[in-house]
This record gives structure tokens, C-alpha cells and sequence, in this order.
């Protein structure tokens, strides 16, 4: 290769990493070094079947950070995807329950558990986009309502999932782990939405909220359906969730509220909204799980493993923001 | 009958009467001017018509037929579209995607049509072409776009909508002349096709180049309807300001020698797009930066200010040869800079009116208690000499008309007696009242010793209130203007580049 088409092969290779426009980059980049630095901390950990174990760990959370990052690319945000997974948890499990676990049992449980997702991102964005309340205050009180409510039907945690339920969850469907077909099946609906008049007009509220409406984009309506999408990928998290947990908890999402959010920035989504990319907060997700990976094969004692997790995620955000920046 | 009627339009806010039984009658074919002083009402009257404001009693007839607008929608719906004073794009999408974000094409159950997108684009780029200049291309992120490159996409993007009624809210701020060449044989097209525009300007020379009628606003009320030919300048300017006879030009100019010592000299500075700009400042001296916008004469400021870094040269101030690193060590060392993008450099638009006063002091005087009644001692005689019009020094100075706003931001500047005081288009969107007390202002300055910087859009005022005038071409000064050959002539003929 002569020097000449070196140069432009590296320009070219420049210009393709711009990160205005591929903001998911470093998160990419800090999820391979996290990955192999797992790896040679405990090799067993780059055997396929772990691969496999640590995506059906992490699949939760990524479904939360990709529903997520729709509402913050419309500079809004949703603080009541945690009181989701749980209401939705705690409806799906009961639902089966009462109709006797057969398989009609699990179908209908799943059905009511999406719905309900939709109809709390429904209220989110009514709330929000509607009555014009604060994204963070709105959504952090309607999360309470929603626990509340997740509280008022399951008070206490232990009601099992039908066995086919998770047991489904955790087999092979022709020859390829279950929750492989879920990642592959959310990353085509990622890619298809990204390809939605939808998702343009999405970054064009999120940028610039008044150019716009005065540019005639249904302004409210697109942050409606952002948050309704939020909700329907929260219910997906929990049904996620509830196939690992194999019951109902009224309490299994209130941590991930802010996880979710940390994903989304981890991913190069800008909180201010109009930039960024549901992929990158998947790897966001995935960033976060193996962090508590390396901190916990790096044989950090228990007492300290909170406190270098949080300062890992922290240097990861400020890397990630210098890169930007730059 | 027209194609556009607007009856007896009324509209409040709060206690301020924006518009009161406003009319205008725009005909199918005809560029049609509104003009009025800042807060006589014509903003209001655009937002009216275009849906973004709703108004308290009248109506909007269309094609003869009454048509409520209570959304951008609607007036989109009725075949209007608006430009935007205000810039109405997306920093974070390319070009295309911004000319084409009201109806992005579509194919199949909502997918953009990227093939589409890029055939409509182009076509309508196309008449710019020549005139963009670099770094305009579809896939560019708006972001990434000069002020004149956004203003023109804008331009586009009204175009992309097809209406047969397009307002021009100040098309032409940020374009330079062959830029403005260019959208007016695209404007008399549009005409000529049977569209009816509606035109705002504050410069004179364009309503005349383009207009055929004019409508005149003062004080929310229609004045005068008139034929451009068959009126003049002056007569516009008397509708507009009514019983109030003011001078409109730019003060008087007598040529000077006297200057006793320099206070400012700069040698060879040189940043992104500026190359090796050297000149002196004396002490009283109005100096002009001229020529064709964006040539390096804002550069030239903000880099004087401290607000942009120079990757060379040297700034000798008296008393100190290192360059200000940031607008905060400027203000110490006596600069005050002034800027015509009041939104971005100047006003501190939701806070209320006195600490948008104080602001230049507070950075001068470190303070740590503050009495707000000292600071308005302080401020009073300032205000009191800018003639500000105002209900309260709490309320938000986003309460106030533009050139009220734009002489608050003259006050915070006077409050701290500069030496220096750099003005950025001081005047872009002012009306010609506040103008005119502007000009006032520079002169009893200079007078007291303040040396002034003045880059301005306006040949005119240039050339009125200027001592000296620099030339800006390619970011270099390529010819100084002094005592007779303050003229339009030379001006132009240096602006374009051709030597003397």
C-alpha cells in the first residue's frame, strides 16, 4: 500500500470517527477494554456459556437504558422506570397466578404486563408533554405512585412464576439461547425506529424544542409516544427480569431508575437532548454489568466494592465527556 | 382583493398593547413591506399570521375566506410559511434534514426516504450554490454552519414548504451582498409566480430594492399604505415616527487630529479565520471596521475582548502588553464589549432588569454582600441618560423591546466607565429611534475620552459616526478610510476588494 491511499485510508477512517454524529463510540471502545480486562482477571469468563449468562444478566438494564434514551433524545427524562419493572413484575406475575399458570395463563400475563407499561409511559408523557408538568418531578412522583400501586397488589415479595414461564427463559429455542433471539429481536426494532420519520423529528424536539413547533412537528404527541415507547421497553425489561427472578417482587426495579440513566450518558446520549443513540446505550448497560464484573474478579473486598464501582462509572463518564468535547 | 387580509387585529400583553386594530392587505404577486420601529407591532403581526401567537379580537381572511390560525399547523395548512427573525433550526440535524423537517418524505409504514430527502435538498439548495461558501453541504451538521450559512438554510427551508404566502421576518441580517443578490432574484421569482410575500427590513436600500408596497406599523397600528415608487426614504420615516421629528442621520462627523495618545495597538494577530490584522486605537477615537459581513471584523472584537483564543500576535493595551484571556480579565483592564446578538452576548434574558445593569460591575468590583439599593444609585444617572422606558428594575428584561434591551446592555457597559468600548453591530435589529440616541451616546464618549470600536452591517452608519474606517477583507485589513475619503464609494470599492 503506498503512502498516498495510507493517508486517505486514515482520513477517511477519521471521518468516519466523528463523534457528533457516532456519539456510541467510546462506549464501544470502554466496553471491549472492560470485556478483556474481565477476561484476564478470570479467563473462565470469555468461555461462550458465561457470554451467554452475563447477556441474560445485563438484558434487563439494556432494555431500560434503550427505552430510556428515547425520552432523553427529547430532552425529557424518566424517573419512574424502576416503579414500572415492579408494577409490571408484580401484575404479570399475578395475572398468571390467578389464571392457574397454563399456558393461555403466561400469554395473557404477558399481554397485561405490556400494557400496563404503555399506559404508565401513556400517563408519564401526558403529565409531561400535556398538563406541561417537570420531566424529573412529574416522573419521580408518578414512579411513587406506580411502587405504591406495585406495593397495593403484591404486598409482599415470593409469589412464584408459572415454571414453563422462566424455564422457557432460560432454555435454548432452536439451538440459540432465548434471551439471544430477545437481543437480536430488540436490536431490529432499535434499528427499524431509528429509520422512523419518528426518531428524526424525536432529535429535532430534543435539540431544539422551539424550532420545532414552529416548524409545525406535533411537538407534544412525539414526546407522548417517546415516553409510551419508555414504557413498553420497561415492561419488556420486567418480563425479563421476572424470567430470571421466577416471581414477583413489588420491589425488583426501584434501583435500576438511575442505572438506566447513567446508561444512557455512558452511551454518549447528551442529557440535554437531540444527540445521541439507543446502541450506545446498550452498551452503556453492558458497561455497567462488567464493571461490577472486573470489581468483583479483581478480588475487591466486599465493604469497598460500592465505592470503586462508582468511581469506575464516574471516570468512565468524565472519559467519555473529554472524547466529546474534544 | 388580496390573497392575505388581516381586520382589525388586537392583541395584549399584559398591560403592553402590542397591536391594536392592526390591517393589512397583501396581494397575490407583490412583495409587500411592513415596516415600524421596534414594538410598533410587526413581530406580533408575523406571529399572528403565522400561528404561533393567537390574538385577543380580529380576523385573518384567506383567499376572502375567514380562517382561524390557533397553531403553526394551521397557518401551515392555509399555504403560509414563515421565516424566522429567531432562527428556527435544529443544531444537532444535517442541512437536509432541517430544510425538510416540517414533512420529511416518507415511504413504506414512516420511514424517512433518505434518496428523497437528498433529491428535494438539492434542488433547493441549488440557487445558493455559488454563494454558501464552504462547509455547506447536505450532510452537515447545522451545528457546524456559519450565522450567514443558517440564515440562508432558513431561507430554504420556507422554501421547502411551497407556500403561496411567505413572511420574511429580516431575511438578510447575516448575509452579505452577494449572498443578498442572490435570495432577492430568488424572492422576485417567487413573486413573479404568483406568491404573495410579506418583507420586514431595517434597511432602507433593500425595502426599496425589493419592495412594491409598504405597509407602515406605529405603535401597533397601521399608519400608511403605500407604493415604494411612488413614495421616498424620508417620507417612510416620518409615518414611522410620526409627530416625533427626529434626525436620522447617524450624528455629526467632523474630522479630528487632535488625538493626544494611543491607547491600543495591535500587531499581526491572527487566529482561525483572520490573517495578521494590525491597526492603533487613540485615545476619543470612533473607529470603524468595515466591509462585507463576516470578514474577520467580529473575530477581530471578540478576540480584543477575550472571548475567542488568536493563535498570534500582540495587543498592547497601556499599562499592560499581555492579551486578555477571557472576558472577565478584559473588563478589568477597562474593555467593554458590546454585541448586536443580544440573546448570546448580552442580555441575561429571564433575570431581572437591574442585574442585567450590574452584571459588568459585579465582574469589575469583586463584591461579596450585595445592596441593591447602592447599586441603584449606581446605576441611576446611567439610566437616566440612556432615556431606558421601563416599569421596575425586578421585572425581567425580557419584559422590554429589543432596543430597550439593547440599551440596558449599554448601561451594564457605561456603569463600569471603560476605557475602550468594542461594539459588535451594536445596532442589528434595533429601531431607528433607539438608533439615533445610540449614536447620540458614541459621540459624548468619544467626547469624554472613550475610544470606540465600531463594526457595523450598516454602510450608512458607518460612514456617519466612524472617524476612520478599517477595511476587512478575508480576514485582512486591506485599506484604511480617513477625513475625505470617508465615502460610499471608496468604502464599497475597498470592500470588494478593489485597491485604490
Amino acid at each position: 500500500m503506498n503512502r498516498d491511499t495510507g493517508i486517505s485510508t486514515v482520513s477517511a477512517f477519521l471521518r468516519w470517527v466523528d463523534l457528533a454524529r457516532r456519539p456510541y463510540l467510546p462506549a464501544i471502545a470502554v466496553t471491549l477494554l472492560l470485556f478483556m480486562l474481565n477476561g484476564f482477571l478470570q479467563p473462565k469468563t470469555l468461555r461462550p456459556v458465561s457470554i451467554v449468562a452475563d447477556i441474560s444478566t445485563y438484558l434487563p438494564m439494556i432494555l431500560l437504558a434503550v427505552g430510556q434514551t428515547y425520552v432523553v433524545l427529547a430532552s425529557d427524562i424518566d424517573l419512574s422506570v424502576g416503579s414500572i419493572i415492579s408494577l409490571v413484575n408484580v401484575v404479570t406475575v399475578s395475572v398468571m397466578a390467578a389464571l392457574g399458570g397454563s399456558l393461555g395463563a403466561i400469554i395473557a400475563g404477558i399481554f397485561v404486563g405490556i400494557a400496563v407499561g404503555i399506559v404508565c409511559g401513556a400517563f408519564n408523557g401526558f403529565c409531561v408533554a400535556v398538563l406541561r408538568f417537570q420531566p424529573i418531578v412529574s416522573t419521580f412522583a408518578s414512579g411513587i405512585v406506580f411502587a405504591g400501586i406495585a406495593l397495593w397488589i403484591l404486598p409482599a415479595a415470593g409469589l412464584a412464576a408459572p415454571d414453563a414461564y422462566w424455564e422457557t427463559y432460560g432454555e435454548n429455542v432452536a439451538g440459540i439461547p432465548f434471551v439471544l433471539w430477545i437481543l437480536a429481536a430488540m436490536g431490529i426494532a432499535v434499528a427499524v425506529i431509528a429509520q422512523l420519520v419518528f426518531a428524526r423529528s424525536l432529535l429535532a424536539v430534543g435539540g431544539n424544542i422551539q424550532s420545532a413547533y414552529q416548524s409545525g412537528l406535533p411537538v407534544a404527541r412525539l414526546r407522548v409516544r417517546a415516553y409510551i415507547l419508555c414504557g413498553l421497553f420497561s415492561a419488556l425489561s420486567a418480563l425479563c427480569l421476572t424470567g430470571d427472578t421466577a416471581s414477583g417482587d413489588p420491589l425488583l426495579g426501584a434501583k435500576m431508575t438511575l442505572g438506566s440513566v447513567a446508561a444512557v450518558v455512558l452511551g454518549g446520549t447528551a442529557l440535554s437532548g437531540g444527540r445521541g443513540n439507543p446502541l450506545g446505550s446498550i452498551f452503556g448497560a453492558v458497561i455497567l454489568g462488567l464493571i461490577g464484573s472486573v470489581v468483583f474478579f479483581a478480588g475487591v473486598p466486599f465493604e469497598y466494592q460500592n465505592l470503586v464501582q462508582g468511581l469506575i462509572v464516574l471516570a468512565a463518564l468524565a472519559g467519555g465527556v473529554t472524547v466529546a468535547r474534544r | 382583493m388580496g390573497v392575505l387580509e388581516v381586520k382589525g387585529v388586537n392583541k395584549h400583553f399584559g398591560a403592553v398593547v402590542a397591536l391594536e386594530s392592526a390591517e393589512l392587505e397583501v396581494k397575490r404577486g407583490e412583495v409587500h413591506v411592513l415596516i415600524g420601529s421596534n414594538g410598533s407591532g410587526k413581530s406580533t403581526l408575523c406571529k399572528i399570521i403565522a400561528g404561533s401567537v393567537i390574538p385577543d379580537a380580529g380576523e385573518i381572511r384567506i383567499e376572502g375566506t375567514v380562517t382561524a390560525i390557533n397553531r403553526p399547523q394551521d397557518a401551515t395548512q392555509a399555504g403560509i410559511g414563515v421565516f424566522y427573525q429567531e432562527l428556527s433550526l435544529v443544531p444537532q440535524l444535517s442541512v437536509a434534514e432541517n430544510l425538510l423537517l416540517a414533512a420529511l418524505p416518507r415511504k413504506g409504514p414512516g420511514l424517512v426516504d433518505r434518496a428523497a430527502i437528498r433529491r428535494r435538498a438539492e434542488a433547493l439548495v441549488e440557487p445558493f450554490a455559488e454563494v454558501t461558501g464552504d462547509g455547506f453541504a447536505l450532510e452537515a451538521l447545522v451545528q457546524d454552519l456559519r450565522s450567514d450559512q443558517r440564515q440562508i438554510l432558513e431561507v430554504l427551508k420556507v422554501l421547502a414548504t411551497e407556500a403561496r404566502i411567505i413572511i420574511f421576518d429580516e431575511p438578510t441580517s447575516s448575509l452579505d451582498k452577494r449572498q443578498v443578490t442572490v435570495f432577492f432574484d430568488l424572492v422576485r421569482e417567487l413573486r413573479d409566480s404568483g406568491r404573495a410575500i410579506i418583507f420586514i427590513s431595517h434597511r432602507m436600500d433593500e425595502i426599496f430594492e425589493i419592495g412594491d408596497r409598504v405597509t407602515v406599523l406605529r405603535d401597533g397600528r397601521s399608519v400608511e399604505c403605500l407604493r415604494l415608487a411612488e413614495t421616498d426614504q424620508d417620507t417612510l420615516v416620518q409615518h414611522m415616527v410620526g409627530s416625533l421629528i427626529a434626525p436620522v442621520s447617524a450624528g455629526q462627523h467632523q474630522a479630528r487630529d487632535d488625538y493626544d495618545d494611543t491607547l491600543l495597538s495591535v500587531e499581526n494577530l491572527c487566529a482561525h479565520r483572520l490573517d495578521g490584522v494590525s491597526f492603533e486605537l487613540r485615545r476619543g477615537e470612533i473607529l470603524g471596521f468595515g466591509g462585507l459581513h463576516g470578514q474577520g471584523q467580529s473575530l477581530a472584537l471578540r478576540i480584543l475582548f477575550g472571548a475567542e483564543p488568536a493563535t498570534a500576535g500582540e495587543i498592547q493595551l497601556t499599562g499592560s502588553s499581555r492579551r486578555p484571556s477571557k472576558p472577565a480579565d478584559a473588563i478589568r483592564k477597562g474593555l467593554a464589549y458590546l454585541s448586536g446578538d443580544r440573546n448570546r452576548d448580552g442580555v441575561l434574558l429571564t433575570r431581572p432588569i437591574l442585574e442585567n445593569l450590574v452584571a459588568a460591575d459585579l465582574t469589575k468590583h469583586k463584591r461579596f454582600f450585595l445592596y441593591p439599593q447602592r447599586l441603584i444609585r449606581k446605576i441611576s444617572p446611567v439610566v437616566d441618560r440612556l432615556k431606558m422606558r421601563f416599569s421596575g428594575f425586578s421585572a425581567p428584561i425580557s419584559s422590554l423591546s429589543g432596543g430597550n434591551q439593547q440599551k440596558a446592555v449599554i448601561g451594564r457597559w457605561l456603569t463600569i466607565q471603560p476605557d475602550i468600548l468594542l461594539m459588535d453591530d451594536p445596532t442589528k435589529g434595533i429601531d431607528l429611534h433607539s438608533k439615533t440616541d445610540l449614536y447620540q451616546i458614541m459621540r459624548e464618549l468619544a467626547a469624554e475620552g472613550v475610544s470606540i470600536i465600531l463594526y457595523s452591517s450598516e454602510d450608512a452608519e458607518l460612514l456617519g459616526i466612524a472617524d476612520r474606517i478599517l477595511v476587512f477583507n478575508g480576514g485582512r485589513i486591506v485599506q484604511q478610510l480617513e477625513g475625505t475619503q470617508l465615502t460610499a464609494f471608496n468604502l464599497y470599492q475597498a470592500a470588494y476588494g478593489v485597491t485604490a
